[in-house]
């Protein structure tokens, strides 16, 4: 579960959801599904009850919103657990009348789905149109007001997607599209930087920080958080639970997952360091911006230092470009270079 | 082992006594009855599960104040009759009763020359048919009977001329909880969490009386103030939260009790361990003797090679009911290691020891146990509360806590230079991180125990630090699918378990670090050569041993660590297994969480 200022981001948005009074959630889990289980049981720490079904093959979001069918009756919201949603955007959900969808501004709606609103209702839907294309930066935030007939558009839409299924209700009868703010995607990984950095609060409770480290106010420590002698933790980092930033290290603008180990003299910008991963000693992450490819898209200028993904290691005296992404279980041998994408359980050696 | 639950209050009473069986009902399951304080009183009780109860039941009751209970039967099989509560002929006395009544038969004569029926088989029923006989209010009555008991004993009491539930503890826990309009009873915290977490805990020989708006406590006639502890446990840990089973649940919150149990006590900068147990109790004996059962007796043997590698001390673990004492008490410290804090086994070898002039030291996960408070120093493994019967998250952290023993007898002995232990509390906090490697892999695990589970026995084989891993995963595929499951130290084979090696026996080897894994190698081909299939548990970086086995599952790189990693692949193993075969995982038949009768 990837955490912003030391609580996973769907954490974030079951506490908007409690606090609006949404208080019957189902969770569809998949993937690692016994991480989210075992953090959030039934939910009573968040006075809420949650339920869970699984979708056993990740077949796109209609699809999984189908595992919900025998969960919910009447009206429900439809939220993604990997984007932040404030309050504000679950009350205007809230309080549409019948069928809705939340929409919202954005720099980049090639990314998403854009938006045709016909007098305050949903006209139709471009998924991820090309630049020319996209007649306006109106995008569908994925999150839902439907009833439980949307089950049935589901089941007839093209590859049970569910925008598809929001075209269809739309055509059928009214979709209202709500204008939010509060929405906050983070489905790329420099997003959580950026994200992280304007989340962290000077939460240092529960962590040991040594009397000659630095650790500047707008930084988290999770529980047990460990900073070790003349360290140095700048503005805008989160250190989860049990990670460690070593001896002399300098972090910032980081967001460094729980178990996650920073060695001695090493140096950490602008990075995400996920579960169990390790940094060497003397190792450098400088941080900055550069161009990264996702998926064959070609992000240009994104400020992004590094990735070291869950139980990766960058070894002693190795140094990662920016926009570096190491996937999950793979190495940067002592004093080696990487950049661009280091695929899972690889090796890059000097 | 059994479950008690009571409340006196405003509301039904019968809602919130069902409500805490099924939450104890981890401790016992073959029988539960409720009592509820009516003129005369009223009984439900019944054989089975307390969902059985509950369909007996009315839905509601008038009652607002009575007593129910759980059972696993000591005496007398389960029956209908046998269930708790019991009650007089005139059914003004019934009673709730945990621990075994040593005295029972001659009572039981005696009460019925002088013209009592009794009804059950049970030890338990001749305390009804005491208070009738004996004189005052009910706790005077209760205060009398229990001079007459010898034995051990949990009683929760009502009579049906007043609303209050009046206890007696004698070597069976017992806790009160103190609510706003109500107050509760139960043999643990788990009876009534969901109600209060302010609770006091009862001493041997205390007798209380609970009332909707007061609770007194007497002990030896003196009254006594019992202080009031906050317990920081979950109503969430008491369920499933979307696991198929506890013990599914428990596995994979490993990594967040690990975390716990490491929290704010490694200092890796000087390489102390921050323990609260005193510099000089670690370091003034020669020897330290492990007193444990089941699975604390296997975090023992992992932990008395830790001791003798860390701090240069001569270390055994004895099954509790076998130990015959310290051998030179003055020079031993003897550890106590128990889940619950509540084993009668391992209290009554500690008592011993201590009574024979050892120091005493309770590695515990209960606050308030009878354990904790009877030894000289405790340890908390704080692994939370464990409802699964087979114990998988607190083996884990009862080796870990028992590891920082160890640094902390390393350090205050000058046997472990400051850099070393450094390094063995870096690897302790990777523990938790290392352990989710290993969950991440449970789809692998689940397809091994499909081809492999409906095999005709199990062998689990490792030397060193895979010994008490080898014996702990022998054990819970044991407890929980009735498989024929044995342990071996790896060489031990050759000296006879090869006998039984056939192609339809896998046996399961840990070959990590820490378990001399070259030496292992060689049992291993002898099982191969007999057509037995392996599984072997490996480091990462091990080539040999992953070439010979049928399959292979491998742990991060942790030094003396690496053999508890290799055990969550068999509780994975041995759950998987349990649950192709459709066994009721959390309540395995014949078991109890934690047997506090020897």
């Amino acid at each position: 579960m990837v955490p912003v200022a030391n609580a996973p981001i769907l954490e974030h948005v079951v506490e908007s959801l409690a606090e609006v009074g949404v208080d019957q959630l189902v969770f569809v889990v998949g993937y690692r599904r016994q991480r989210i289980q075992t953090y959030f049981g039934d939910g009573d720490d968040w006075g809420v009850d949650i339920e869970y079904v699984v979708q056993e093959k990740q077949l796109g979001t209609g699809h999984a919103v189908l595992q919900a069918e025998d969960a919910v009756a009447g009206d429900f919201l439809v939220v993604n657990g990997d984007s932040l949603v404030d309050t504000s955007l679950v009350e205007a959900l809230l309080s549409a009348d019948g069928d809705a969808v939340a929409v919202t501004r954005s720099d980049q709606p090639t990314d998403y789905g854009v938006v045709d609103i016909e007098d305050g209702a949903v006209a139709g839907v471009e998924e991820k149109p090309r630049v020319y294309d996209a007649e306006t930066e109106t995008i569908n935030a994925g999150v839902y007001r439907f009833d439980d007939a949307v089950f049935d558009a589901i089941h007839a839409a093209d590859r049970m997607s569910l925008t598809d299924a929001l075209v269809r209700r739309a055509a059928e009868g009214r979709v209202e599209a709500v204008r939010v703010e509060g929405w906050t995607d983070v489905s790329h990984l420099w997003d959580l930087v950026r994200v992280n950095s304007a989340a962290v609060d000077g939460d240092h409770d529960g962590a040991d920080v040594h009397p000659t480290a630095y650790v500047a106010d707008e930084v988290a420590l999770g529980e047990d958080a460990r900073v070790g002698p003349n360290a140095t933790v700048l503005a805008g980092t989160t250190v989860g639970d049990n990670a460690t930033v070593g001896a002399g290290a300098v972090v910032g603008n980081s967001v460094v997952f729980e178990d996650a180990r920073v060695g001695p003299n090493a140096v950490v910008r602008d990075a995400v360091l996920a579960s169990d991963s390790s940094v060497g000693p003397n190792a450098t992450v400088e941080g900055g911006r550069a161009d990264v490819v996702v998926d064959g898209n070609l992000y240009r200028n994104v400020l992004l230092g590094g990735v070291v993904g869950d139980y990766s290691t960058v070894a002693g005296g190795a140094t990662l470009e920016p926009g570096t992404v190491l996937e999950n279980d793979s190495r940067v041998g002592t004093g080696a270079t990487a950049s661009g994408r280091v695929g899972s359980g690889t090796e890059v050696r000097r | 082992m059994c479950g008690i639950v009571g409340y006196v209050g405003d509301d039904d009473a019968l809602p919130v006594i069902l409500d805490g069986l099924k939450r104890l009902e981890y401790r016992g399951y073959d029988s539960a009855g409720v009592c509820l304080r009516t003129d005369p009183l009223t009984v439900h009780k019944k054989a089975g599960e307390v969902d059985e109860l509950v369909e007996a039941a009315p839905e509601s009751s008038e009652a607002t104040c009575g007593v129910g209970h759980t059972r696993w039967s000591t005496h007398g099989e389960p029956t209908d009759e046998n269930a708790h509560p019991h009650a007089d002929e005139a059914r003004r006395y019934a009673v709730v009763h945990n621990g075994i009544i040593d005295n029972h038969a001659e009572l039981r004569d005696e009460l019925e020359d002088r013209g009592h029926v009794f009804e059950s088989d049970t030890d338990t029923e001749v305390v009804p048919h005491l208070l009738s006989e004996a004189e005052g209010e009910l706790v005077e009555r209760l205060g009398a009977v229990v001079e007459r008991l010898e034995g051990s004993y949990a009683l929760a009491c009502v009579s049906a001329d007043s609303d209050e539930v009046v206890v007696a503890r004698q070597d069976s826990p017992l806790v009160v909880g103190h609510g706003d309009d109500a107050n509760y009873v139960g043999s643990d915290v788990t009876a009534f969490v969901e109600h209060t977490r302010r609770v006091s805990y009862l001493h041997d020989g205390d007798i209380a009386r609970v009332t909707a708006d007061s609770i007194e406590v007497w002990n030896d006639g003196e009254s006594v103030d019992r202080a009031v502890e906050t317990v920081d446990w979950d109503v969430e840990a008491a369920e499933k939260g979307g696991y198929e089973h506890y013990m599914l649940k428990e596995i994979h919150e490993q990594p967040r009790a690990l975390r716990k149990t490491v929290s704010e006590r490694t200092d890796e900068v000087e390489g102390e361990a921050l323990l609260d147990v005193s510099d000089e109790v670690l370091a003034e004996h020669d020897r330290v003797e492990f007193v444990a059962c089941g699975t604390s007796y296997h975090a023992a043997l992992y932990a008395r090679r830790l001791f003798e590698e860390y701090a240069d001390i001569s270390a055994t673990a004895e099954y509790a009911s076998e130990y015959d004492g310290p051998h030179a008490p003055e020079e031993t410290l003897v550890v106590a290691v128990t889940q619950s804090g509540e084993t009668a086994d391992t209290l009554s070898a500690t008592r011993r020891a201590a009574r024979e002039g050892a120091t005493t030291v309770a590695v515990t996960n209960t606050v308030g146990s009878t354990a904790a408070r009877e030894t000289d120093e405790t340890v908390y493994i704080r692994a939370g509360p464990e409802i699964g019967v087979a114990a998988t998250k607190t083996f884990a952290s009862q080796v870990v806590t028992l590891a920082l023993v160890a640094v902390a007898a390393g350090r205050a002995r000058d046997a472990l230079p400051a850099s070393e232990a450094s390094s063995v509390l870096a690897d302790l906090r990777d523990v938790p991180g290392a352990v989710q490697r290993v969950l991440d892999n449970e789809d692998r695990v689940a397809e091994t125990a499909e081809e492999y589970g409906w095999d005709d026995a199990f062998f689990y084989v490792g030397r060193r630090l895979g010994y008490p891993v080898a014996l702990e995963g022998a054990l819970k595929l044991k407890e929980i699918s009735y498989d024929h499951a044995e342990g071996f130290p790896a060489g031990e084979l050759k000296h006879g378990p090869l006998a039984l090696v056939t192609p339809d026996t896998p046996v399961l080897a840990v070959m990590t670090d820490g378990t001399r894994p070259r030496e292992t190698l060689n049992n291993v081909k002898e099982v191969e050569s007999r057509g037995a299939p392996v599984v072997a548990v490996t480091s990462s970086d091990a080539d040999e041993g992953a070439r010979l086995a049928d399959t292979v599952f491998r742990v991060p790189s942790l030094g003396d660590m690496e053999p508890l990693l290799a055990n969550v692949y068999l509780q994975m193993f041995a759950y998987h297994v349990a649950r192709l075969k459709d066994r009721p995982i959390d309540k395995p038949r014949n078991l109890a969480k934690s047997v506090t009768v020897e």
